[in-house]
């Protein structure tokens, strides 16, 4: 009698994204284990690293995923940033952070405490090539004492503005080095950078800090933070159609009528008037979160469910809304603004009442548009993007409405036209799946009536769902891409953005509209669908 | 209501509003249906009728809608049959199953068998469900449990009582809480009915001969094991270790492994286990460490060589073949009434060999744990985790999100058999 062995296991997880790096053999010890997705030793930089973002954001995710168990033992955080601060004052920033905004709070002490051991911070400029060597040296200091074997992850945090500067500075002390890299050629271990959005501010911006990027990291080594792409529901919307017989069949032009896309929010600008001015509904939301979304639910079956095949994919959805004429763009957008009004029970002034908003603002705070994709797929079948502020309730989702059945044969009964069959994806909150279809109502007669079969995520599976930072973080220690949006995709973005853009600018785009707050739009936006014949949905 | 089921009942709801307390929002409980000298069709009939109308006048906040004014929909995920040996052991798995239905929209069907009795009144039956708001958002998981007492010739006949009452087309486990009666008729009937038996290991009377009879049981979707699901912190703590690649390799000259579990001071000590949580029996506290210690040596291919210390009262110890080293397993219990009886109490790994000599640790202090690898001749990486032990309720939640046999606890339950036999051997 012989204890059973086993031949070399398989190692579970995705491996990352980054190949060529150096492979030893995997851990036997992991096979079957729950938590399949371990991340390498590495160091988290975070640029950035007293601002509101680390705050609110950051440091929950790293703690909730420490609680998890996701974090190896080496770990590191280096905070870099210019305000003059210690390191116990960095980890007292990270503490408040945790015990205000994490899931799991307040910090349990002594699990905190040996986690702060391995988070530093790092005072500087980031202009300051001085700041970057000692920093650069800080790092090999940390590989050698923790063990975290030239992985090194940069987080970011900063406004756009600043990546030309930091993304030249890593480059300059020799910090931008990673495995593979094909100029700086082969390194221990990985470095990745995280960007946060937004990606650019039209078309050439986007392009020149793709560019500025481009000339010193792969785009391998690039992971563009889109949140709403680790929410669970836009996972699952690959799973729903992939992972099922049921849908995939009818996902197309002959059983589809028309695609609503929906993001609304009920807050106004609140405090953020200075860089919503600047940008407003199109780039804040439809640029990124409400095409992803298109994209997502538009896609070809990937040859593979792994990144550079899912975003080959998104990109050919993409690639299939056409830009606009200056005539499409103001027959099929449409642009609005609120004024004051009462969203859930409270008033709301004025967009241009807002601080920091011009008195004459024409940022518009709603975008409602219609948008084609020209493939045999999605052919002739509309999507119509709403996105907005002040609007009366917050709910993003997509809903498909479906063809009516091809013969009424119930009018003659007395019963008139039947509605549209509805699938709504609901992204947040409630995320779930609804099917609307119509039933007989019992009893004598013929009545029919819409019902509603409403799965909830919540309701089928009560777990805490990760935050889609966690989501995120984790993905890029362990080298997934998937769930991060690629440097071509965000330029067919804007390539199908920038002529409304333009024509707005150029005055040729159609008016600015106004809304009271609180309600669904303007007018114009409704009549964007009625003389298709169609509604918009009330989400 | 009065009498000894009107007393569960109101010790139930009373379990209800304490758990509550736990979770995130208020819950709705209907009240309690029950009929002594029932039918099956009865029972059936009841259960379907609980979903015909909304949620009932007591919730204050009236039925939950959707939009289009219908009442809300139902998500069920399993059926989960639980067989109990008597009223006492009932009362336990309903609050257990309390814990439990915040994360599993089910239907719950809890056996009583009782032998004997008058065969023209074979059945009571006690029904309630529960519902809790899951997310804030209106969202509700539901689950409702039956609790079946069966007398006379039936109780030996569960199969055909239980079959109406299941929801169609979805996983069936079966939790057979105790310790299994292996070949018995009844016991056999009940797990054709699942696709997967759930039992623990820690309460098997005889566990050479239980270890070795779950080994041999072929499930469609494989055995599950609370007892397993309680070592799986350890496991992901012991597997990060060695996740780093400068220390995964020592894994091949691993020398020595010396697990330490706790056993009661004295028989019958209180045992401090989670408030809401029902100290369960522990026949068997060794099944623990037994099943850690077949893990890796399945994950890392060591044989069975010779018997260092036979089985005694300080546990036991082996010589085993790695693939480089000769291991030295040492399995040791230790008195202590802090900890649950059979919960790892620490585990040490021990490498030498051409690589240098490494020890990595996990030693439990409480509600913590104190990580620390010593290697290449330095302390690297102490660090404190939370080593929270779950409760009876979290096993079982977690044991049923498994829906396929698992190939690693296969292994690990085998090898744990033959440790355990060779343990018993003399020593060579």
């Amino acid at each position: 009698m012989t204890v059973p062995t086993v031949d070399a296991p398989a190692a579970t997880g995705r491996p990352p994204a980054t190949q060529g790096e150096h492979q030893p053999r995997p851990n036997p010890l992991r096979e079957g284990l729950r938590l399949e997705r371990m991340a390498e030793p590495c160091t988290m930089v975070i640029c950035g690293a007293t601002g509101d973002l680390t705050e609110r954001k950051l440091a929950p995710a790293l703690y909730n995923t420490l609680l998890g168990g996701f974090l190896p033992p080496e770990f590191t955080v280096v905070g870099f940033a210019r305000r003059d601060m210690g390191d116990e004052a960095f980890r007292g920033h990270l503490l408040d952070g945790i015990n205000k905004h994490s899931r799991n709070r307040p910090a349990k002490p002594a699990i905190w405490e040996s986690f702060a051991r391995g988070i530093e911070y790092h005072r500087g400029d980031f202009d300051d090539p001085a700041a970057w060597v000692e920093l650069a040296k800080r790092l090999e200091r940390i590989d050698r004492d923790r063990g975290t074997a030239g992985n090194r992850l940069f987080y970011l945090a900063v406004p756009p503005s600043l990546y030309p500067e930091i993304v030249s500075q890593l480059d300059r002390a020799g910090l931008s080095a990673s495995g593979t890299h094909r100029r700086t050629g082969p390194k221990r271990g990985w470095t990745r950078v995280i960007v946060e959005k937004p990606f650019g501010y039209d078309l050439e911006s986007a392009r020149t800090l793709n560019r500025v990027i481009a000339d010193v990291f792969d785009e391998d080594q690039v992971y563009r933070i889109d949140h709403y792409l680790g929410k669970e529901t836009v996972q699952n919307l690959a799973v729903f159609r992939f992972g099922n017989g049921l849908f995939e069949p009818i996902w197309n032009r002959r059983y589809i009528d028309s695609v609503q896309i929906t993001v609304a929010e009920t807050v106004g600008v609140e405090g953020r008037g200075d860089f919503y001015d600047s940008t407003g509904a199109l780039r804040d939301i439809v640029q990124n979160h409400a095409l992803q979304l298109l994209a997502m639910f538009a896609i070809e079956p990937p040859v593979e469910f792994a990144a550079e095949d899912l975003r080959d994919e998104k990109l050919k959805v993409l690639r299939g809304v056409k830009p606009m004429t200056p005539a499409d763009v103001a027959a099929n957008v449409i642009r609005a603004q609120y004024v004051s009004g009462w969203v859930e029970g409270e008033r709301i002034s004025s967009y241009r009442d807002a601080p920091e908003v011009a008195p004459d603002s024409q940022t518009e705070t709603l975008v409602a548009l219609k948008l084609g994709i020209d493939s045999w797929r999605w052919a002739g079948v509309p999507f119509y993007i709403r996105t907005g502020k002040t609007l009366p309730s917050r709910v993003t989702e997509i809903a498909v409405f479906f063809k009516k059945a091809p013969l009424a044969l119930f009018t003659r009964a007395g019963v008139p036209q039947i509605d549209d069959n509805i699938l709504a994806i609901r992204v947040q909150p409630d995320e779930g799946i609804l099917l609307r279809f119509g039933a007989k109502v019992p009893g004598q007669g013929l009545q029919i009536r819409n019902v509603n079969m409403d799965f909830r995520y919540g309701s089928s599976f009560a777990v805490d769902s990760p935050d889609a930072y966690e989501t995120l973080i984790l993905d890029a220690m362990i080298g997934d891409a998937s769930l991060f949006t690629r440097d071509d995709e965000v330029e067919r973005a804007w390539e199908i953005l920038q002529p409304i853009l333009d024509a707005w600018g150029s005055g040729t785009g159609g008016p600015l509209h106004f809304y009271a707050a609180g309600t669904w739009g303007p007018p114009a936006a409704d009549e964007l669908l009625e003389r298709d014949g169609r509604a918009w949905r009330r989400p | 209501m009065t009498g000894p089921e009107g007393r569960a009942a109101h010790e139930e709801q009373a379990v209800h509003r304490r758990l509550m307390r736990f979770g995130e929002a208020e819950s709705l409980a209907t009240p309690m249906w029950e009929e002594r000298d029932t039918t099956v069709r009865a029972v059936a009939g009841h259960l379907s009728s609980l979903w015909d109308s909304p949620a009932p006048a007591e919730d204050a906040d009236g039925p939950v809608f959707t939009e289009k004014g219908l009442p809300h929909a139902r998500a069920s995920v399993l059926n989960l049959i639980v067989t109990v040996v008597d009223g006492a052991a009932a009362d336990r798995v309903v609050q257990t199953l309390l814990g439990l239905g915040v994360r599993h929209p089910s239907r719950a069907v809890v056996l009583v068998p009782e032998q004997g009795g008058a065969a023209d009144e074979p059945l009571d039956a006690r029904i309630s469900t529960h519902c809790h708001d899951a997310t804030g958002g209106g969202d509700r998981i539901c689950y409702e449990e039956v609790v079946l007492t069966v007398r006379g010739e039936a109780a030996s006949h569960l199969n055909g009582i239980v079959a109406p009452l299941l929801i169609h087309d979805l996983p069936t486990h079966v939790w057979w809480p105790g310790d299994p009666p292996f070949n018995d008729a009844v016991f056999d009937q009940l797990l054709e009915m699942g696709d997967r038996l759930i039992v623990d290991t820690a309460d098997f009377g005889d566990l050479l001969t239980g270890l070795r009879r779950l080994a041999n049981l072929r499930r469609h979707s494989g055995v599950g094991d609370l007892t397993w699901e309680r070592l799986a912190w350890w496991q992901e703590l012991t597997a990060q270790f060695f996740d780093a690649p400068r220390f995964r390799r020592y894994l091949p000259n691993l020398s020595r492994l010396r697990i330490q579990y706790a056993v009661p001071t004295a028989p019958g000590a209180l045992v401090r286990v989670a408030q809401e949580d029902v100290t369960p029996g522990v026949a068997a506290p060794m099944a623990q460490a037994l099943l850690y210690a077949g893990w890796i040596a399945t994950r890392l291919g060591w044989k069975r060589y010779r018997t260092l210390e036979a089985l005694g009262e300080s546990g036991f110890r082996l010589r085993l073949e790695g693939r480089h080293e000769m291991v030295d397993l040492q399995v040791e219990p230790i008195a202590t009434d802090a900890v649950r009886p059979g919960e790892l109490l620490s585990v040490r790994v021990r490498s030498l060999g051409e690589t240098g000599a490494a020890e990595f640790i996990i030693d439990r202090d409480g509600e913590d744990a104190m990580v620390a690898t010593n290697a290449d001749g330095m302390t690297a990486l102490l660090r404190r985790v939370s080593m929270q032990a779950p409760g009876e309720s979290e096993l079982l939640s977690a044991q049923l999100t498994v829906d396929r046999a698992d190939r690693v606890y296969e292994d690990a339950l085998r090898a744990a058999a033959i440790l355990l036999a060779s343990a018993r051997e003399a020593a060579a």
